[in-house]
């Protein structure tokens, strides 16, 4: 065999073992959400959020969806303008409460399994489950407050100091 | 009813009616141990950096650049002096062609009483903004940190009785770490005294606009007592593990008049009316004009306003000149405007107006569009600043001091706010002023 015939047959060796090296099955994606670790109790909570982090959380508890970078700075800068922060709180809450796209439990569903709804609550703003008493003390007083819709509790929640630590 | 038991309830109603006008609004138990001179002060931290070259000594271009001998007086609502006749780039219109009316009919410093030569104790912004304001300089005292040791507005509602919206700080901007004055982080005092802030031009400006201005009104008793119910029994359970927040203390009726203040606002923004200066071309125009809204709206006892536009000077001294002319005009405006626009503050405010810094004897490099040479602050020429009162108990026309004699020092403006306000005792006890701080009336 001649120099020329060996080195091609060579060649397509190595191309051949490579291919089937390389040839593997692509496996099939699977995507997930990570399950989150739930604190134990709000005492577990040590850090203040930032204006930024706050409002970018926030956003994303009532639209499901992330704010903009360019949005999150021009939120926190108006934030930083006044001087009482949880009027300021108060303040974007009530602008967000008021923006197409909040996506927010109906009353008939908040009625229909209040428990839940207050166990949801409580892990969607606090990552923790709520205790006996806190139900106990939520289910009384949505039950009593004829006015109590889920807006006005996830304002509280909101707006409460709690939701500002992790 | 018998005479015995007539004279018991009178008595006890005697005792009640003596004890009862020390229980203040704010819970406080006694009023200030000083006595109030007037009701209202406001202080105007002027103006970013001002050199006396240019304000107090009216010397226009003559002393700042070579070839251009031209001096003059370019702030006409705050000082007597015969305006520039040449080089005049500080106005309106083409080039600055066009010098600002003058507000007011007689200068302030006809008005009220000038101190010509004041020691400055910082050469800069922030350092100079805490001596106003704390009344002292502190080496510990970093640039992005809240003040040390703590300012008037804590003095005032900690042994004045004044509440929260008593006691206003309007900034023109956030930077220079503006947004972090209005209270100390000093452990006897701290954020439960602190003053409301306002940058009005972020508040109500393009942000503002979009991220504040469509707030969802609620039912006050249907639906926003149910929902601060329920906050509060949220932040009580938290309470527990010993994290909360600092908050400067508005009542809940402060609150809803400052949402109702905001609202006003943006209705009266969008509808190009709020109370401006006749020009308003620039950020301290802009602020001013809300500042003013402020003292409308809760008529407070101190208002602090910050301007700062002539900072431009580090780049360009043209910009400087005409942001100079425009802060004039915005005290002037002020001023006026308390006048004749708020009866319940005319002629019982006291209005003190000094820069937090001065400026270099010598320019820096950077030329401007006018061949003009640029000034930074940073050497004993940026030390040296005036300072100005007019109003109740403030003799007018009266000048104090001069190039070669200088009197008073930054600091004395916080003591005399303390003084005119009635805690001029509780702050001198405290300690914490800087060496040498008197009330400028304890200089005249």
């Amino acid at each position: 065999m001649s120099m020329q015939a060996l080195k091609t047959s060579v060649i397509v060796l190595m191309a051949l073992l490579l291919s089937l090296s390389s040839c593997r099955k692509e496996p099939d994606a699977v995507f997930h959400i990570n399950e989150v670790e739930l604190y134990s109790s709000g005492g577990d909570k040590t850090k203040r959020k930032t204006n930024e982090q706050y409002v970018a959380i926030l956003y994303t508890n009532l639209f499901q969806t992330a704010l903009s970078a360019n949005d999150l700075f021009d939120i926190g800068e108006c934030i930083q303008s006044i001087g009482d922060k949880e009027l300021a709180r108060e303040v974007i809450i009530s602008n967000f409460m008021n923006k197409p796209g909040v996506i927010l439990p109906s009353e008939e569903d908040m009625n229909a399994d209040l428990d839940q709804f207050i166990t949801d609550t409580y892990v969607k703003f606090y990552v923790r489950y709520p205790t006996s008493a806190e139900k106990e003390f939520l289910r009384n007083f949505i039950s009593s407050n004829p006015y109590m819709t889920p807006e006005l509790v996830y304002f509280s929640f909101a707006l409460s100091d709690e939701y500002m630590y992790y | 009813m018998k005479r015995r038991e007539f004279l018991k309830k009178s008595g006890t109603a005697a005792a009640a009616t003596i004890v009862a006008p020390y229980i203040l609004p704010s819970g406080r138990l006694f009023a200030a141990t000083g006595s109030r001179m007037t009701n209202h002060v406001v202080l105007v931290m002027f103006a970013g950096g001002v050199r006396q070259q240019e304000s107090i000594l009216q010397r226009y271009l003559d002393d700042s650049q070579v070839g251009d001998p031209y001096a003059g007086n370019i702030m006409y609502n705050m000082l007597s002096g015969a305006a520039p006749e040449q080089k005049i780039v500080y106005g309106t219109g083409d080039g600055g062609m066009n010098p600002i009316p003058s507000i007011l009919s007689s200068p302030l410093d006809q008005q009220g009483t000038v101190f010509r030569e004041v020691q400055a104790l910082s050469a800069g912004h922030y350092g100079g903004l805490n001596s106003l304001l704390q009344g002292s300089t502190v080496t510990t005292q970093g640039l992005k940190q809240k003040p040390v040791n703590p300012t008037i507005f804590e003095y005032l509602r900690r042994h004045g009785g004044y509440s929260a919206t008593d006691t206003w700080f309007i900034g023109n901007n956030l930077v220079n770490s503006t947004a972090l004055l209005n209270y100390s982080v000093h452990q006897d005092y701290g954020a439960q005294y602190g003053a409301n802030f306002l940058a009005p031009t972020v508040t109500f400006g393009p942000q503002g606009q979009e991220f504040l201005s469509d707030a969802k009104v609620y039912h006050p008793e249907n639906e926003l007592d149910p929902m601060y119910q329920l906050k509060y029994f949220l932040d009580n359970t938290f309470e527990q593990y010993g994290s909360n927040l600092e908050t400067i203390g508005n009542t809940e009726a402060e609150k809803q008049s400052i949402k109702q203040f905001l609202e006003h606002m943006f209705d009266k923004t969008q509808n190009n009316s709020i109370d401006h200066a006749p020009v308003v071309d620039n950020n301290d125009l802009q602020s001013v004009g809300y500042a003013c809204e402020v003292m409308k709206w809760f008529k407070p006892a101190l208002t602090v306003v910050n301007l700062n536009s002539v900072d431009t000077c580090h780049s360009n001294f043209t910009g400087y000149l005409q942001n100079l002319h425009r802060a004039d005009h915005a005290v002037g405006h002020i001023w006026n405007y308390i006048q004749n626009e708020i009866p319940e503050m005319a002629g019982s405010t006291v209005m003190l107006a000094t820069p937090e810094c001065g400026r270099n004897q010598n320019p820096n490099a950077v030329l401007d569009e006018n061949n003009w040479l640029a000034y930074d602050h940073s050497d004993q020429n940026a030390r040296r600043v005036f300072n100005m009162m007019v109003g109740p108990n403030v003799p007018s026309n009266l000048s104090i001091g001069s190039e070669n004699n200088p009197v008073g020092i930054t600091s004395d403006s916080m003591l005399t706010i303390a003084d005119i306000l009635g805690v001029k005792p509780e702050v001198q006890n405290g300690g914490m002023l800087a060496p040498g701080t008197q009330s400028l009336f304890d200089r005249i």
